[in-house]
């Protein structure tokens, strides 16, 4: 009997005037999930992942994330929020101007721990992604792979209550693959983290139980 | 390079800025000085037939402070070195009584007319002679350079101003990536700026320090008074170190404020 941390309910998203790209949906996830959002390219997958970190604005119905309501938050507000979530891009987004280890503090500055946590944490997490040595360098000194794997840190640097992950596998190798893979179910597990994550092909060797969420023409389906 | 350029094109705009609000403030110093000083030298001379009290004057006039009387036998030991034969005692109870009365400012031009024209409707006075020469030319010197720093000021400040702006708008270009992605994450308003911040500190001190140290080149080498052309009043360069924490803050104050203005109307990026 775990609560909903994500309640959809009629919820309709859209960038340009009556061009919804979500229709009317509802869909629940509840704490603790792992959730895979599938469907084809241009389907919407990234916008709704946008609409659950406060990038697009619900056009109309509800939109509840661990009890705060999207539809009309303040900035501050969704800057609080904002802290309980670890984001990963398909893009990664690492900040050029700063080193690996920097980029990987950057929610643990957010949240206002001390140096020493910060440190540790941080270099904690490099080794769980297999980047120690490499927390120097900056992110155009780094493979893709190596990339996303700074990004991967970054999201669990703050233990976030959300992981929200945007195709973190989209294009890398097997090795960086696995080891995002390993990492997000790692979190699921021991950490209770709920896991939300936009992908075109759902990893066969998963040891955890997940949902599914099928977006096809602007519907979002609940799979299985 | 790039950044190095960056820090130029604001430092050079605040440099005006601080630059033109000092002169404005050492000009208008100099001008109090030099009337306190004008004032503690200059005497009106007022001839009376009888004893004159500052009491009285002051009833005609409030601006008058002291009045001293000029003894008489200066004017008869004159007299006597030119062996004029006269009883010196006699003469004494002739003579009129001088007097020379100050007052608290140095007064315009139409002050002291209004002034000598009371004195003159004062019963016994004889003559008034208020000596207005070169005195009052460099003092409308003063207050016409005072009023021509006052819009040459205000021009600078505008123009410097926007040109802060500019800059700060750069910067905040520059680093939107950064600032966004902190922003996903959840930073606060006060923390995506802090770079911008941290710079404009930076090139707020840098600025700063450059217009003391012209100041105090030009007021140490006696250069500023020398251009006034009253190299008698000497401004202590001291006075600039009380001023510097005001030019810090002005520098500071408008860096800031240009940072919320921009940030405020920060597009997003998606
Ligand atoms: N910023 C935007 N402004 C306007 N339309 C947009 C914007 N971003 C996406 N869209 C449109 O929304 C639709 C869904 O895009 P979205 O990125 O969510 O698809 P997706 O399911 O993530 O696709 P993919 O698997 O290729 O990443 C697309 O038709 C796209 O053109
Ligand atoms: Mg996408």
């Amino acid at each position: 009997m775990s609560k909903n941390v994500i309640i959809a309910k009629d919820l309709v998203l859209e960038y340009k005037k009556d061009q919804p790209i979500i229709k009317n949906s509802n869909f629940t996830i509840k704490s603790g999930e792992f959730v895979f959002i599938t469907g084809p390219s241009g389907s919407g997958k990234s916008t709704l992942l946008k609409s659950f970190y406060g990038e697009l604005k619900p056009k109309s119905g509800i939109l509840q994330i661990g009890g705060v309501m999207l539809n009309d938050i303040k900035p501050s507000k969704l800057a609080f929020l904002r802290k309980y979530l670890g984001i990963i891009f398909q893009d990664y987004k690492l900040i050029k101007e700063w080193n690996v280890k920097k980029n990987v503090m950057l929610p643990l500055l957010i949240a206002g721990y001390s140096k020493d946590v910060c440190e540790a944490q941080t270099k904690r997490l490099l080794k769980h992604v297999r980047l120690e040595g490499k927390e120097n360098y900056f992110p155009v000194e780094l493979s893709g792979g190596e990339q996303q794997r700074v990004a991967m840190a970054r999201a669990l640097a703050h233990n976030p209550v959300i992981i929200l992950a945007d195709e973190p596998t989209g294009n890398l190798d097997e090795y960086s693959s696995r080891v995002i893979w390993s990492l997000l179910e790692g979190a699921n597990e021991q950490l209770g983290t709920t896991i939300v994550v936009v992908t075109h092909s759902i990893p066969s060797n998963l040891k955890v139980p997940f949902k599914h969420l099928y977006i096809e023409e602007g519907r979002v389906y609940e799979i299985g | 390079m790039k950044s190095v350029k960056n820090h130029i094109s604001l430092i050079i705009p605040l440099f005006a800025i601080l630059f033109s609000v000092e002169f404005y403030l050492i000009i208008d110093r100099i001008i109090q000085n030099y009337e306190k000083s004008l004032a503690n030298d200059y005497s009106i001379i007022v001839v009376s037939k009888r004893p004159l009290s500052l009491d009285e004057l002051k009833l005609v006039d409030e601006d008058i402070v002291s009045i001293k009387e000029i003894d008489a036998s200066l004017v008869i030991n004159r007299l006597k070195q030119n062996n004029i034969n006269v009883d010196y005692n006699e003469l004494k109870n002739f003579l009129p009584r001088f007097y020379k009365i100050f007052l608290s400012t140095f007064p315009s031009a139409n002050k002291l007319n209004q002034i000598k024209a009371k004195l003159m409707k004062t019963e016994g006075i004889l003559r008034v002679e208020t000596f207005m020469k070169t005195h009052e030319k460099m003092y409308n010197f003063l207050i016409f350079i005072k009023n021509l720093s006052k819009i040459f000021l205000a021009i600078i400040f505008i123009t410097s101003a926007m040109l802060v702006f500019k800059q700060i708008e750069v910067w905040n270009l520059e680093h939107q990536e950064r600032m966004y992605i902190m922003s996903l994450f959840g930073a606060p308003l006060w923390m995506r700026n802090a770079i911008l911040v941290k710079l404009s500190i930076i090139d707020t001190i840098i600025s700063t320090l450059l217009v003391y140290a012209v100041y105090y080149y030009l007021l140490k080498s006696g250069y500023f008074s020398k251009f006034l052309g009253l190299e008698d009043i000497a401004l202590n360069p001291d006075v600039l170190r009380t001023d510097m924490i005001w030019m810090f803050l002005l520098g500071f104050f408008i860096s800031i404020f240009s940072i919320m203005i921009v940030s405020s109307r920060q597009p997003k990026i998606s």
